[in-house]
């Protein structure tokens, strides 16, 4: 732990001169760390007492302020304050430097504009990677971490389509859609935010660490509203989820079951008055079902296909010549039928009426050339690259 | 004075023969069995006594000294009462011993004087007559087992009394005739193909798996007929050559397993242990080193149906056998190598729920417990697979007529297996990767396709050379001298992939 809590330098009580002396900025730093103080509490306390270095100076007391309106629960962290904000702030500073990243408050002009118009907003960010990135154009993928392999190969789509139209895919890093919309969007060469529900040096889930290494390798970054060292019990999807729909002009729903953390987004999303766009699925597939439903309540648009959402959005779609050889007949067969309807095999057998042996080679040449994707060799889905190649063959 | 009878012990899964040396000789009444006797073997002193007093012979109050030579050999089970018995009768001049010099006895005595049955006959037997036996008598419900080693007259007895007064040229026992195969039917316990619907990929992948000898997995949600298909290639395995079958039955022999195969069956093994199993059931040892399954499933199929239940150490001890085709057991006095080389066939459930993956179906399984389960399969196991196929539930596919019985899909497994023999001695699953060359039909166009795939795919050596082998399959199935590119795809479109979201 940094900076906070009983391993932080001691100095005086509440309302000590440290705090005087302190800066705002220092002030601020030190007060959104207090736990119990979330966006909100902190705009509240902010309204109150004008400004962070106030607020530190009339100690504990302004947090029993925010008790009957309940921010996150009872707010905590008497020992805070007996630390000096100074301290706290530099100690702060240096970690998140020693893991390439920087602090950004609210009070700072490196501030993402697209967060300024949140209301309540993050006071204070942890971010790797340019401040460059958070004045490109930026769209939000989201969805469920239980993708189908029909979920997986739209949320690629549409992030590589983006990503060639030059806009930045903003996702949670999460298995699932999140990971298939910063893979496609790190692939096709254009950055890419990650909002952390863990502190910046905490990637999570662990599984996505190359995936975050590829991403700031891209000229992408990762934010997190969480500070190294804090003590989180579980992640926190909540606070995480507003701050991708914050960063983007718009936010499409890929996959989204009842109940997900998605659809936290996509609420978030339209009380912060973010375009709404949700991906269609089945009616009898769960992981669509809140799609589904946001889109029977008008709440979402309709995305048809990732081109009309391109379109919709303003971009035009990214055209690239396709670079794959003329296929064999029976590769041009499999390969149509998989762009009518993904399918297994066996689909694939019975649709284009070929022996199981040819079908198989041709999709194992297929997914060689990098047309189809064998989601787990139960389920075969045309990749981008296929779907480009179809306007031409 | 002395006498001399010739028996044989089992080690591992082969015969070694042993002269039982019987000493009577004045002093304290008493029997001493000595020569690295185990349990089984010293408590032939109260069955053999007991059997000699029944059978209306006198126990010498004398002193008795059996020695089992050679020395050093560990002696295990009760094979060896019969020799004893004898050669206490002719150490006390009970029975002439011109007859005893070589004919090998084999069995274990009831107290009653009765002969009962010992496991591993088939290799006592061929022990014995490498030993110079021209004779062996044996348990009646033996002697058909017996009768299978060539080169030896093999009687059946019932009792004591019947093989002393056939050593005396009273009575002859019958020599046993060489068992008369019958003409090989499928074992009636696999399932026909043609009570398999649907599944033409599954169907396709089961023929080239077994017509090559290799390593198939099939996965799928529950109920899909994984099951039901892999359980179909006992009825499919191409036939044994005569000098397998009696590997295998002597395997079998030996673990007492004769019944279902009394005679030298040409049908290949096919073993389906269940998923409780314990690791040395599986891969065979334990104080008394009998074969496991998967010796018992050698140049056959083990099939492990639901293997990711499988115990992980049983898993594990897998990976030996797959890889050399024998189970090594240390021992105090050495390494023994039981033979194991055998086609794994696996079924599992994708995730615990069974559901992961299955388009238009959904995983309730939490994150971390379908992780888990899925990583038993990663690493080593996977590795070693050759294909992993997927089976979808059958909706509502177009039904092309009857499916295809097994018999047609035999015919054409035989066809394969025959090339492949011809061509390199082996099945095409133990081509060594030096051999993956012209010599095997592989030419250099093909080998540059793999190279390419290999970078495409990004796929490592190991891998390549397993598709490249089930290829091999591919090309022999479709009667092709070379291996051409379209049977290399095949093969690697079924190579098996992370399942990942
Ligand atoms: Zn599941």
């Amino acid at each position: 732990m940094i900076g906070v809590g009983t391993d932080g330098p001691t100095g005086a009580g509440a309302g000590s001169d440290a705090g005087i002396r302190a800066t705002e900025r220092d002030c601020w730093i030190a007060l959104s760390l207090v736990p119990g103080v979330g966006p909100a509490g902190f705009a509240r306390l902010l309204a109150r007492y004008g400004s962070a270095a106030a607020m530190w100076r009339a100690g504990p007391a302004a947090l029993r302020d925010l008790v009957p309106f309940g921010d996150q629960g009872a707010p905590g962290g008497e020992l805070h304050w007996r630390a000096d904000p100074r301290e706290v702030a530099r100690s702060l500073q240096q970690a998140t430097e020693r893991v390439g990243g920087r602090v950004v408050t609210g009070l700072d002009d490196a501030y993402p504009p697209a967060l300024r118009t949140l209301d309540p907003r993050p006071p204070t960010l942890f971010v790797i990677g340019p401040q460059s990135v958070f004045l490109e154009r930026a769209v939000a993928i989201v969805g469920t971490r239980r993708a189908s392999g029909y979920g997986m190969s739209v949320a690629t789509e549409i992030g590589d389509d983006l990503a060639r139209a030059g806009v930045v895919v903003v996702s949670g890093l999460a298995l699932g859609i999140d990971g298939a919309a910063h893979h496609a969007a790190v692939a096709a060469g254009t950055p890419s935010i990650a909002v952390l529900p863990s502190p910046i040096d905490r990637i999570y889930p662990p599984r996505h660490r190359q995936l975050a290494r590829d991403l700031l390798r891209g000229g992408g970054a990762i934010v997190s509203e969480i500070a190294i060292g804090a003590s989180i019990g579980r992640p926190d999807f909540a606070r995480r989820n507003r701050i991708i729909a914050g960063l983007a002009e718009a936010v499409v729903v890929v996959e989204a079951p009842d109940r997900s953390g998605a659809l936290l987004t996509a609420a978030a999303a339209n009380a912060i008055g973010r375009e709404l766009y949700a991906v269609p699925g089945p009616i009898d597939a769960m992981a669509s079902r809140g799609c589904n439903r946001l889109i029977a309540d008008h709440q979402a648009t309709l995305v048809t296909s990732s081109a009309s959402l391109l379109r919709q959005i303003g971009l035009a779609r990214g055209e690239r010549p396709p670079t794959v050889n003329a296929l064999s007949e029976v590769e041009g067969q499999v390969l149509r039928h998989l762009l009518e309807r993904s399918g297994s095999i066996e689909e694939l057998v019975d649709r284009t009426r070929q022996q199981p042996a040819s079908v198989a080679s041709a999709l194992a040449m297929l997914e060689a050339r990098g047309l189809v994707n064998p989601f787990g060799g139960a389920t075969f889905h045309p990749t981008v690259a296929a779907k480009r190649l179809a306007k031409v063959m | 004075m002395l006498a001399t009878a010739l028996s044989a012990s089992i080690v591992g899964v082969d015969g070694v023969p042993v002269r039982v040396e019987v000493d009577v000789a004045f002093g304290l009444p008493g029997l001493t069995i000595v020569g690295l006797a185990g349990s089984a073997v010293l408590e032939a002193r109260e069955r053999v006594r007991a059997a000699l007093r029944n059978s209306g012979f006198e126990v010498p109050s004398r002193r008795i000294t059996i020695n089992l030579a050679p020395a050093d050999l560990p002696k295990e089970g009760t094979g060896h009462d019969l020799a004893m018995a004898a050669g206490v009768l002719v150490a006390s001049d009970q029975l002439d011993a011109s007859r005893l010099a070589r004919t090998a006895l084999i069995g274990e005595l009831a107290l009653d004087g009765s002969l009962r049955p010992v496991p591993g006959v088939m290799a006592l037997v061929s022990a014995a007559q490498a030993a110079g036996a021209c004779d062996a008598i044996v348990p009646v419900e033996n002697a058909a087992e017996g009768a299978v080693v060539q080169g030896i007259r093999v009687r059946g007895a019932r009792a004591l009394r019947q093989v002393t007064r056939h050593l005396a040229g009273l009575e002859q026992l019958i020599v046993e005739g060489t068992p008369r195969r019958d003409a090989e039917a499928p074992p009636d316990d696999a399932p026909d193909l043609a009570s398999v619907v649907g599944h033409a990929v599954g169907r396709r992948t089961l023929e080239i798996a077994v017509a090559g000898r290799h390593n198939l997995a099939f996965t799928g949600p529950p109920g899909v007929g994984k099951t039901l298909l892999a359980r179909s290639a006992a009825a499919l395995l191409p036939l044994l050559d005569e000098r397998e079958a009696a590997e295998v039955s002597r395997i079998h022999s030996v673990a007492g397993l004769s019944q279902p195969r009394a005679s030298v069956s040409l049908r290949r093994p096919f073993r389906a242990p269940h998923h409780t199993i314990s690791m040395q059931a599986l891969v065979g040892g334990g104080p008394r080193i009998r074969p496991g399954e998967a010796s018992l499933a050698h140049r056959g199929a083990l099939f492990l149906d639901e293997t990711l239940q499988f115990r992980a150490d049983a898993l594990d001890a897998l990976r030996g056998p797959i890889d050399s085709g024998a189970v090594t057991i240390a021992r105090v006095n050495g390494v023994l190598a039981l033979p194991a080389r055998f086609m794994l066939l696996a079924a599992f459930n994708p995730c615990p729920c069974g559901w992961f993956a299955v388009d238009g179906h959904e995983c309730t399984c939490e994150d971390g417990m379908r992780r888990r389960y899925q990583a038993r399969l990663s690493g080593p196991m996977r590795d070693r697979l050759d294909m992993i196929v997927f089976l979808a539930p059958i909706s509502s596919f177009r039904r092309t007529g009857p499916p295809e019985d097994s018999s047609a899909v035999f015919a054409r497994v035989v066809i394969a297996a025959e090339r492949q023999a011809e061509r390199q001695g082996s099945a095409n699953a133990d081509i060594p990767p030096g051999l993956l060359d012209d010599r095997t039909g592989f030419s250099a166009a093909v080998r540059a396709q793999l190279d390419t795939r290999a970078r495409q795919l990004g796929l490592s050596m190991r891998r390549l050379h397993r598709a490249a082998r089930v290829s091999r399959t591919i090309a022999d199935l479709a009667g092709s001298t070379l291996v051409q590119a379209e049977h290399l795809d095949e093969a690697l479109l079924h190579r098996p992939k992370e399942m990942r979201a």
